[in-house]
């Protein structure tokens, strides 16, 4: 039992925090914004990092690592608000090609030539199809499919298309792995939101003081800082059970995309609170990453979904509950 | 990272599980720890574990300990809570004190203190606040006058638990009368049998006297009973805050076997449940998880090394209002039973609710942690 990252880990995750902190600053996502579509210089520096090809095997051409590495990067991506295709065709569609035995796309995906967009009938909603050299559907890769026409979504710096005439099919091993995806992304966006609100409690100046020097800030802030606390390591969790493929890891997946997604929406709305009538407009960078985190939140089985899983084995189920079982990896039988 | 116990750690939990099941059966159902027959029941329990050489797993064996690690910790605690064992009575000694003797204590008082504690033989409890010193602790105004090779201790502590049943107390006072907040505090240790000492008992909000005051009348005290240097116990004491606020005093297991009987509740009473009453049940269960998944990864942080700081506020309000959510579900599922008490036994639940709301307050209440988080985890101005 040891239950914290290595120092490897870390220092990938260190490496990747330091390089989106500088390539990918508030202001491209406003360029993102303006000019609508993708960028290629970012894809470029993903791929230079050999982001892509994360989980794909070394003799793929990848670099073999597990979901443990991918859900520390995935909280990365959340926090710099990654907009590229990384999260679906690295971190879900990849792992999804090795487990399913689908080696001709390993190689395109590692160098970053290839990317999968993913449609699944959980979601009325396939992300970046566009660009997407094929698309998993109904456990298939299809490299043919209807013209997309794209949707409206609130985050603008999403781009969404009609599933149409695809037929996505409820492959659940897709679903776990961008749930978990989503959950990282999630607690990612919402440690960001919670430093751009204290960082705007410190300089924003009231009654001739800082507000952040008053506990009503504080409080509120501190909330915030509770709930990402206890979001990780059901996240962490998740990410080692369903990289192993244990018998609990959907269950765990629906607890960490639950608190996720709580932490997430509570960052969002005290953010907002904290930045006053500033939070409320186009010009503050922070509505960027609360329109992602409300994406996310439905994205991939929405709340109630997740927390029917929940219901499913903890009050409906057989799942052994109390002290000595927290570390069970396989419900026993009914 | 590696997410399952090794056959030596599950070796230990059938060891754990084995004596448990022999011995804490007749601990079941005692009277609370808060009145003088339960505590007495407790201290009894503390000498069972002693005589198995379970009273403090992870302490070296020379003060009475196996030498353990904190996983070991952990797994130990799992088990007695499974197993449905007393709660601790000397909690305050052997969870907060204990750490800071092992710490700040020199040898002699290393030997002197632990081995007794570990083996339930002397009963602590705190010393902490005053009438005009609770969250704003630094305020403390009781003396300890330095006369020869003794203090001379005058002034009042209050809401100090089980006093009225504990054998000795820790705390801080005022060395240095003309010191002000943080500086001049020391660290002392006493019997609560000294001359000059007296303990009023104060009757809580279930009736029984779990705390009471302490008054000091010219107590002289050994200065050997001072922890560290003179004026630095304020130091000392916020290391004992740590160990309270962190991963000692409030182990995950007391939730899980809390969130446990609580799904259990709840589907005894499913049909006349409230609409919104399942979704805090799972919600309750998801805390108490959370809760002990960030337990093990406190204890393999601090196995390599690492220490615990401001995160420490963040568990103590983490737990304290999960216990509280978890028994005001409870209660809400019992509804118009919940306010009664049985004739013979008690009524869990409710005990459980009332004591649950010291717990946002004890240990320095939710709203200064709330500061702490901010203040030093954020970086928000004081």
């Amino acid at each position: 039992m040891e239950f914290r990252f290595s120092e490897d880990q870390l220092r990938l995750r260190d490496h990747v925090r330091d390089y989106l902190a500088k390539a990918h600053p508030p202001e491209r996502l406003r360029a993102l914004d303006a000019a609508g579509g993708r960028d290629n210089a970012i894809w470029s520096g993903l791929v230079e990092l050999g982001l892509p090809g994360l989980l794909v095997p070394e003799s793929n051409g990848g670099l073999g690592l597990t979901l443990l590495e991918a859900t520390l990067i995935g909280v990365e991506l959340g926090r710099a608000n990654v907009s590229e295709p990384l999260a679906d065709t690295a971190f879900v569609a990849a792992p999804w090609c090795v487990r399913k035995g689908e080696k001709s796309y390993l190689e395109g995906l590692a160098s970053g030539d290839v990317t999968l967009a993913l449609t699944h009938d959980i979601n009325p909603w396939v992300a970046d199809l566009d660009t997407a050299k094929g698309v998993i559907a109904h456990e298939e890769i299809l490299l043919t499919r209807p013209a997309p026409k794209q949707l409206n979504s609130v985050d603008p710096l999403r781009r969404l298309f009609a599933s149409g005439e695809l037929d996505g099919g409820d492959d659940p091993i897709l679903l776990d792995l961008a749930a978990l995806t989503s959950a990282a992304q999630l607690v990612g966006a919402a440690e960001r939101m919670l430093e751009m609100a204290a960082d705007y409690a410190k300089t924003r100046e009231q009654f001739g003081q800082p507000i952040g020097a008053f506990q009503a800030i504080k409080h509120h802030l501190a909330n915030v800082a509770l709930a990402i606390e206890f979001a990780r390591p059901p996240l962490w969790r998740a990410a080692y059970t369903l990289d192993r493929g244990q018998g609990l890891a959907p269950l765990h997946v629906s607890v960490a995309k639950v608190a996720a997604g709580d932490a997430a929406l509570l960052a969002a709305e005290t953010a907002i609170q904290v930045h006053g009538a500033m939070g409320y407009t186009y010009e503050v960078d922070l509505h960027y990453w609360m329109k992602r985190a409300w994406a996310l939140i439905g994205a991939w089985g929405d709340r109630t979904f997740h927390l029917k899983r929940v219901d499913d084995a903890v009050i409906g189920g057989t799942l052994p509950l109390g002290p000595d079982a927290t570390f069970i990896s396989e419900a026993p039988h009914a | 990272m590696h997410l399952a116990f090794t056959p030596e750690q599950q070796a230990f939990r059938t060891e754990v599980r084995a004596w448990m099941e022999a011995h804490a059966p007749k601990f079941r159902d005692l009277k609370t720890l808060e009145c003088k027959e339960g505590f007495d029941a407790h201290v009894a329990w503390e000498r069972e574990l002693a005589s198995g050489n379970w009273g403090m797993v992870t302490w070296p064996e020379e003060y009475g300990g196996r030498g353990l690690d904190l996983i070991r910790w952990l797994i130990f605690e799992e088990e007695c809570y499974r197993a449905g064992a007393p709660l601790r009575a000397n909690q305050n000694g052997i969870f907060l004190l204990g750490p800071t003797v092992m710490e700040y204590g020199t040898p002699e008082q290393r030997a002197r203190f632990l081995t007794p504690m570990a083996k339930g033989e002397i009963m602590w409890c705190q010393a902490w606040s005053e009438p005009g010193a609770g969250s704003d602790m630094a305020a403390i105004r009781t003396k300890a006058i330095r006369d020869g090779d003794h203090y001379l201790i005058t002034g009042q502590k209050t809401w100090s638990s089980r006093a009225a049943f504990a054998d000795w107390c820790f705390g801080l006072f005022r060395t240095d009368p003309e010191s002000k907040r943080h500086k001049g505090l020391s660290f002392i240790l006493l019997p609560l049998n000294t001359p000059g000492v007296s303990v009023r008992p104060i009757r809580q909000l279930h009736g029984d006297t779990g705390f009471a005051e302490i008054f000091f009348d010219d107590v002289r005290v050994p200065v050997e009973n001072r922890i560290a240097a003179e004026g630095e116990g304020w130091n000392v004491a916020m290391a004992t805050a740590g160990f309270e606020r962190g991963l000692m005093l409030r182990s995950p297991a007391r939730f899980q076997a809390a969130a446990k009987r609580l799904v259990e509740l709840y589907r005894a009473n499913a049909d006349r449940a409230a609409p919104g009453l399942r979704e805090t049940v799972l919600k309750c269960w998801m805390d108490a998880e959370a809760y002990a998944l960030n337990t093990y990864m406190v204890a393999a942080s601090i196995q390599a090394g690492g220490k615990i700081g401001a995160e420490a506020s963040l568990n103590k309000i983490f737990w304290s209002e999960l216990d509280r959510s978890l028994h005001r579900a409870a209660m809400s599922l019992l509804g118009s039973h919940a306010e009664l008490r049985p004739q013979t036994g008690a009524n869990e639940w409710l005990d459980g609710y009332i004591f649950s709301l010291s717990g946002p307050i004890y240990a320095g209440s939710n709203e200064i942690q709330r500061n702490i988080v901010a203040e030093r985890m954020l970086g928000l101005p004081r």
